[in-house]
């Protein structure tokens, strides 16, 4: 299998066939072997049934049913699970991504980079609502992280098969899915994408997403810059309370020694709370590090595999 | 074990909770379970060791070749015994009980038949015979509940249910959170039904509780609050409360700042700078446990799915059911 096309779809009756059509026709010309993976995220409308109508009589068509509602991330996930291609294509199922771009994403990964992403450069939806709050976070996403992300919200991506199943995918991380990959070293290779106006249906992700975003964003930027080392990460801030804990505590017998029969409380007092928050934090870096040791996912192994 | 079994009947009951006419009970609801036609087991996991409940245990066996005793060594609470009776049994439903009466033995029927197109259904007892302070303080524990998580049940504390095998597969409870696997199953995105139905005559019968009950319910309360709505968002839980106590311990150690350079204020005997540095300690400490547990769910997000494939269509392979129809099909 070369391709896998992953499409989290939700109430999307109407586009269901014709994004089937276009993405059959636009890989037609070619000789990929590939499989559409269309993950049902919990419609309430026909889209389950349009949908397995037409695996009915595609075989390269598959449809992953969920239970409910589960949002995009989880949409995507479940779909990785199934995926059987050595490059892993996902799509918005709203027609405003054009399959006709897969052919260039898959000649960039067969050129040697882990990931492809789609950058909308002339995007077709509504300026205050979607793309000026998009631009912010693009902008804050590439300032925080140093990974020069042009568009994160672009669904239209291309990853190497074995990237997908190892990376997590949780809260809302298909976002972030580049940087959390660029940061553990992958290649990333971003071009222009076409990007049509919706035609059935409407948005069904609000701006809300974007204060979720950026404290993901916080979280990971962190947990890649220190805390694969937990212990070192947590030690840097509690070496640093000591010191400063030690620091007031001099402070205080200095005042004592030159101006007895003041009192000690607040420096003694602020000293001592700074020494716990030390020792606190020492003992958080233990508990990360046991943590890490355990878990299955370490990120110094995650592009292990890599050639 | 060969024939798939239709309903597992499971009952937990401690030797606390020992209760004599164990005999009548089982009686009363295997001709329920008959009378639906339903093939059926009975699974009793207890952990009483000898005295009355074993030997009327071990003397209905001896009669009724569907009943399976699970003899724990000791009681870890009611969903870990559960938990227990679940491994043990192999039907496609699974039909807990109390062993006692909380509900009249025909609305057992009733809900065995209204099992249709759902995946759990939770027996909700119209309050006829609690008095109004028992009332009160069913109404309060729900109203909490609700606040906390935004579902509303009129009756988690009826063991009376029934569900999907699928359900124990995916959610996993232990000590006493028994009562809120119905919320659980919701967030997982299983169908939970309510049904109203009689209450039993003397189910009245325990009535107010130890302090120690309502401490651990509260405790249950808050893990299975974590469970649900944060579990996987810790920082976004422990890190904005955290920053924000963080922030304003730092305006305030600002302040005492300005005060003392250029307003010549000493700081020496004043409480106010250890509230300062206590709310910065404080926030700090709250952030770096967010952060703890994002690493947990980072490093072991494999582990912990919350979500349910119903079907998996196409391919090479054959259309591939995950989920079992109900197994009603009897003329009532």
């Amino acid at each position: 299998m070369d391709i896998s096309i992953v499409i989290p779809v939700y109430n999307e009756e109407a586009s269901v066939e014709p994004l089937y059509r276009q993405i059959v026709d636009a890989l037609a010309p070619f000789e990929y072997k590939y499989e559409i993976i269309l993950v049902d995220d919990g419609s309430s409308d026909n889209t389950f049934n349009n949908a397995s109508e037409l695996a009915r009589k595609d075989s390269r068509l598959k449809v992953v049913k969920l239970k409910r509602n589960y949002g995009q991330t989880i949409g995507l996930h479940s779909g990785f699970q199934i995926t059987q291609g050595r490059i892993v294509i996902t799509m918005d199922g709203d027609l405003q991504n054009d399959p006709l771009d897969i052919e260039t994403m898959v000649k960039k990964i067969d050129d040697g980079f882990d990931i492809v992403l789609g950058w909308r450069y002339d995007r077709k939806d509504s300026l205050i609502s979607r793309k000026i709050p998009s631009k912010i976070a693009n902008w804050l996403i590439s300032r925080v992280t140093g990974i020069p992300v042009k568009d994160n919200g672009c669904a239209i991506r291309a990853y190497r098969g074995e990237v997908v199943k190892k990376f997590p995918m949780y809260s809302e991380m298909h976002r972030l899915m580049p940087v959390i990959t660029a940061l553990s070293g992958a290649r990333f290779a971003q071009i222009k994408v076409k990007h049509h106006p919706r035609q059935f249906g409407k948005s069904k992700y609000g701006l809300s997403r974007i204060y979720k975003v950026l404290i993901d964003m916080v979280a990971l930027k962190i947990i890649f810059s220190f805390f694969h080392l937990p212990l070192y990460g947590f030690g840097i801030f509690a070496i640093f309370f000591g010191i400063l804990s030690l620091a007031v505590f001099a402070i205080g017998v200095v005042n004592a020694i030159l101006f007895p029969g003041h009192s000690l409380v607040t420096t003694m007092g602020s000293s001592l709370l700074l020494a716990s928050l030390s020792m606190f934090l020492v003992f958080m870096g233990l508990i990360s590090e046991m943590v890490y040791k355990t878990g299955d996912i370490k990120i110094e192994k995650l592009l292990k595999n890599k050639k | 074990m060969n024939k798939k079994i239709d309903v597992s009947v499971i009952i937990t009951v401690s030797k606390k909770q020992n209760r004599n006419n164990v005999e009548t009970i089982y009686n009363t609801y295997k001709s329920v379970l008959e009378k639906s036609k339903l093939s059926h087991e009975f699974i009793y996991v207890t952990n009483a060791d000898s005295g009355d409940l074993l030997t009327s245990l071990q003397a209905l066996q001896q009669v009724n070749e569907d009943i399976k005793i699970v003899k724990l060594a000791r009681w870890f609470g009611d969903a870990t015994a559960l938990n227990i009776g679940y491994d043990e049994s192999s039907g496609r439903l699974i039909l807990t009980l109390p062993a006692f009466q909380q509900v009249k033995v025909d609305e057992v029927f009733r809900i065995i038949n209204t099992f249709v197109d759902t995946d759990m259904i939770i027996a909700s007892r119209k309050r006829v015979k609690d008095n109004f302070l028992q009332r009160f303080q069913t109404k309060i524990f729900h109203y909490i509940v609700k606040v906390m998580l935004g579902m509303y049940y009129h009756d988690l504390g009826c063991k009376v249910r029934l569900f999907k095998r699928e359900i124990l597969d995916h959610i996993h409870l232990y000590g006493d959170q028994i009562r809120f696997l119905p919320l659980l199953a919701d967030k997982y995105g299983f169908r939970v039904k309510e049904l109203e139905v009689e209450q039993y005559q003397s189910d009245a019968a325990h009535t107010f509780y130890s302090a120690k009950h309502y401490a651990e319910r509260f405790v249950d309360l808050i893990s299975i609050f974590f469970l649900i709505k944060f579990t996987k968002k810790p920082l976004r839980f422990f890190g904005v409360p955290g920053f924000i106590i963080f922030s304003i311990g730092s305006l305030l150690g600002l302040i005492l700042f300005y005060q003392r350079m250029f307003m010549d204020t000493p700081l020496a005997d004043r409480p106010i700078v250890l509230v300062s540095i206590l709310l910065i300690v404080f926030g700090i400490q709250l952030f770096a446990i967010g952060l703890v547990a994002e690493i947990i769910i980072f490093t072991h997000s494999k582990d912990t799915q919350e979500y349910i494939v119903e079907k998996v269509i196409g391919g090479e392979r054959e259309e591939v059911e995950k989920v079992h129809l109900p197994p009603i099909e009897q003329e009532v």
